[in-house]
């Protein structure tokens, strides 16, 4: 492996990773909001017992994000030196917005949030949970900023190699920019309602804790249901948007490498090398109904209208489109089953669906990370898309020092991913019982305090004050 | 101007970050000193309420080099990989360990998962820190180093002193946070902590003469500020040695250790700061060579110079929600 593959193993490892953690976490985090404001308002202790044990998975899926989103910053100078000086002008401000708007937003309020029941007011705990999603949302922003920079360049002009800004609100509001951040908003909306759904139908199909799991499923699915066609809108405005600037993604998407075919590629096994594919599976006609023609007429462009050394890679971009694209079919099914059953009122009798429920819990999760691989891999062969190639843009390191690196990932990554998945399975076994506030367990008892000096307050009694 | 501007923006991120991650770190090495498991429960608390907010100012640190020299940024992290990926990995680990101890406690191989990695965090980032003194490869504007190539005993030097100098400011927050037996201890090693970073912090400064980025005291303006600036580090340092070991619960007891620290931390690296502007990397790489253009330091000074004030209000009001000692007296234990 050479070090530019090292280097991009080591990229899509340490990115897909990170993904995982905030697409449970902005949509879970503004869930919280959600559900402690009901609480503010209603003093019903369901739903503080919701906030608490919510909280408990959300606390060490963004621990998770944070660390694993601060290596991401870093690689753009160690892994990828060139990129980092070429586009640091126009990158790092944008960055740089995102820390100081939206990490230390998150970093201020985030101990309140976890830590901070019972020892400030609930106003305190809203505000500092509100903030908390507020700054996740920022981030979010941001970051499609920076990345729809890398797909649809603007506003600026090339000095000396180096990319300078010559216009902040065309770099900022880029064409892809508009239709692809309400579209990665909606996603981690919905991932963290299916994520949310999964967990509270285990409750169901147990039988255990009812009055929790339905109320947490209830609003989980009600949201999906809500976002599911508008993300459908979202998505086609996406691929409407972007894909006349980079039209060998369209191409890769499609899985066609001749003109032609006014089919829909459902399977393919494409031979880069050979420009065809081993094995094809299409539903006729299909292609052509998507491109808005009825009359089957409309056939989808190939890969080979790409010069070979401008095409990306087309199995993975095709196959993370399907990943997307078949799990969001998926997602649409079930929340109008849902919106069904609950017309019906049998949403909460429907023991099968509670089942199947269960089962999509990582289906958001997995259309989000596929939806990353179609943009990026996508892309390529530019790590900005028309200007400079990814292979230019590497840093000149020893490849032993890479593989150090990649292999150190991996492994920290693995460990890292069944202990949270070790960690969530726990805490649904123990359940969200203990977070009832109706059921205090006794206090505990032991030694009493052996002084009571008046400074050795805790932060309880400070905070009180 | 804006490059003077935005250079001690960067430099305001780096002494954020040593001294309040520096504590968070040094929380976590001492904890490794600490048999109690009560008491490193205790240590691991006051660091769970905040490390988030501590460790972005490392992020900010990045990206303010980032967008302002960018190619500063591309070459000094490819010339210090290891070390710096070492960082990372630690900071992975302990980020991970320091929620899962205190979300599902007990959690002893976490507790540990937490010491190592922040001794390892602690080390690399001296370690990183030190290889800023060895000359840099570069054809054209392109790194082309080696991947020891930066390596040296120095930076050895630099990643021990940089590990007291934190445990040390750990020991000094314990202090001010705690009561009983771990006050008592924590006031015990502090003093041996400071003192040990003392000791290295001074071979340091004789060796660096011998790097590749000797210190620079050529105009007479230099080597004043650089002689004020180590006067009241010593005078920080020396607060502390003096009143680590105050016993009685006071108020000046509990601030001056870490007070002390605070300023001989921030002294240091401000001094060394002077001994070295404008160079960022030797032989050539400086604050001007690497400056990005004009239009984006306009942006960064106003988009990140307006909200800094802000930034600053978070942190204190994380720090201030948690404010006051945690109890320590084993009631809650």
């Amino acid at each position: 492996m050479s070090l530019l593959d090292l280097s991009r193993w080591q990229f899509a490892i340490t990115v897909m990773f990170h993904m995982t953690f905030p697409a449970i976490t902005v949509g879970l985090s503004i869930f919280l909001s959600v559900v402690y404001g009901l609480y503010w308002r209603t003093g019903r202790a369901v739903y503080l017992q919701m906030f608490r044990f919510w909280r408990r998975i959300f606390a060490v899926g963004f621990a998770i994000g944070v660390v694993a989103g601060a290596v991401i910053t870093f690689q753009m100078g160690l892994n990828w030196g060139v990129y980092g000086a070429k586009t640091g002008p126009i990158i790092g401000p944008i960055i740089g917005m995102e820390v100081v708007t939206a990490f230390f937003v998150e970093a201020g309020f985030i101990g309140v949030l976890l830590y901070g029941d019972g020892r400030v007011r609930k106003g305190t705990m809203f505000v500092s949970t509100v903030m908390v999603s507020l700054g996740t949302v920022l981030s979010s922003t941001w970051i499609i900023a920076a990345n729809s920079w890398m797909q649809t360049p603007a506003g600026f002009k090339v000095v000396h190699g180096q990319f300078e800004p010559t216009d902040w609100m065309r770099v900022i509001f880029n064409p892809s920019f508009v239709w692809r951040w309400p579209h990665m908003l909606a996603a981690v909306l919905i991932s963290a309602s299916f994520f949310v759904a999964g967990i509270s139908a285990w409750y169901l199909v147990k039988g255990r804790a009812k009055g929790f799991a339905r109320r947490s499923m209830s609003i989980a699915l009600g949201i999906a249901a809500l976002l599911m066609p508008v993300q459908l809108y979202l998505g086609d405005n996406v691929a409407g948007h972007e894909l006349p600037y980079q039209l060998s993604k369209l191409e890769a998407i499609e899985g066609d490498w001749g003109n032609g075919n006014t089919g829909f590629v459902l399977f393919s096994v494409p031979d880069q090398q050979a420009a065809r594919n081993i094995a094809e599976l299409d539903i006729p006609c299909l292609g052509s109904y998507i491109a808005k023609d009825l009359t089957c007429k409309t056939a989808m462009p190939g890969l080979k209208l790409t010069p070979a050394a401008d095409r990306p890679d087309m199995a993975a971009t095709f196959w993370g489109f399907r990943v997307m694209f078949l799990a969001a079919v998926l997602m649409f099914g079930t929340v109008f089953a849902a919106t069904v059953l609950r017309m019906r009122d049998r949403l909460w009798t429907a023991r099968r669906f509670h089942r199947f429920v269960l089962w999509t819990t990582p289906v958001g999760i997995l259309a989000i990370l596929g939806g990353w691989v179609t943009a990026e891999a996508g892309r390529q062969p530019w790590i900005v898309f028309g200007q400079l190639r990814t292979s230019a843009a590497v840093s000149h390191l020893a490849p032993g020092e890479v593989l150090f690196s990649v292999i150190g990932f991996s492994v920290l990554y693995l460990i890292m991913l069944v202990a949270y998945v070790a960690y969530i399975v726990r805490t649904m076994r123990i359940g969200p019982e203990r977070d009832d506030p109706r059921h205090e367990p006794p206090p505990r008892t032991g030694p009493p305090p052996l002084v009571e000096l008046p400074a050795a307050l805790g932060p309880k009694e400070v905070a009180a004050r | 101007m804006t490059t003077t501007l935005w250079s001690a923006t960067v430099l305001l991120c780096l002494l954020m970050y040593v001294v309040l991650d520096g504590y968070d770190l040094g929380i976590g090495v001492a904890t490794l000193f600490e048999r109690d498991p009560a008491h490193r429960r205790h240590m691991l608390e006051s660091v769970a309420v905040g490390w988030d907010g501590n460790e972005t100012w490392l992020i900010l640190l990045g990206v303010a080099l980032w967008a302002g020299f960018p190619l500063a940024f591309g070459t000094l992290l490819p010339h210090a990989y290891l070390p710096v990926i070492v960082v990372l990995f630690s900071l992975v680990v302990r980020g991970v360990s320091v929620e899962m101890a205190s979300q599902a406690p007990p959690a002893p191989r976490w507790t540990t998962a937490f010491g190592v990695a922040s001794l390892l965090a602690a080390f690399a980032q001296g370690f990183a820190l030190g290889t800023l003194t060895s000359a840099v490869h570069l054809r054209g504007d392109v790194y082309t180093g080696s991947a020891f190539g930066a390596f040296s005993w120095f930076c050895v030097l630099s990643g021990l002193t940089v590990t007291a100098g934190y445990t040390a400011l750990g020991y000094a927050y314990t202090k001010h946070k705690s009561t009983g037996l771990l006050r008592q201890s924590a006031a015990r090693r502090g003093v041996v902590a400071t003192a040990v970073g003392g000791v290295l912090l001074v071979v340091l400064l004789f060796a660096v003469d011998a790097t590749a980025a000797p210190l620079n005291l050529d105009s007479p303006g230099r080597a004043f500020a650089f002689a004020v600036l180590l006067l009241f580090a010593t005078g920080g340092a020396g607060t502390s040695l003096i009143t680590f070991p105050w016993k009685r619960q006071s108020g000046a007891a509990d601030i001056l250790p870490l007070g002390g620290l605070v300023i001989a931390t921030v002294s240091v690296f401000l001094a060394l700061g002077v001994a070295r502007y404008p160079v960022l990397l030797p032989p050539g790489l400086t604050v001007d060579s690497t400056a990005g253009p004009h239009s984006t330091m306009v942006f960064i000074l106003v988009g990140i110079g307006l909200n800094m004030p802000l930034v600053l209000a978070y942190n204190v009001f994380a720090h201030r929600a948690f404010a006051g000692k945690l109890d320590t007296e084993g009631a809650h234990s």
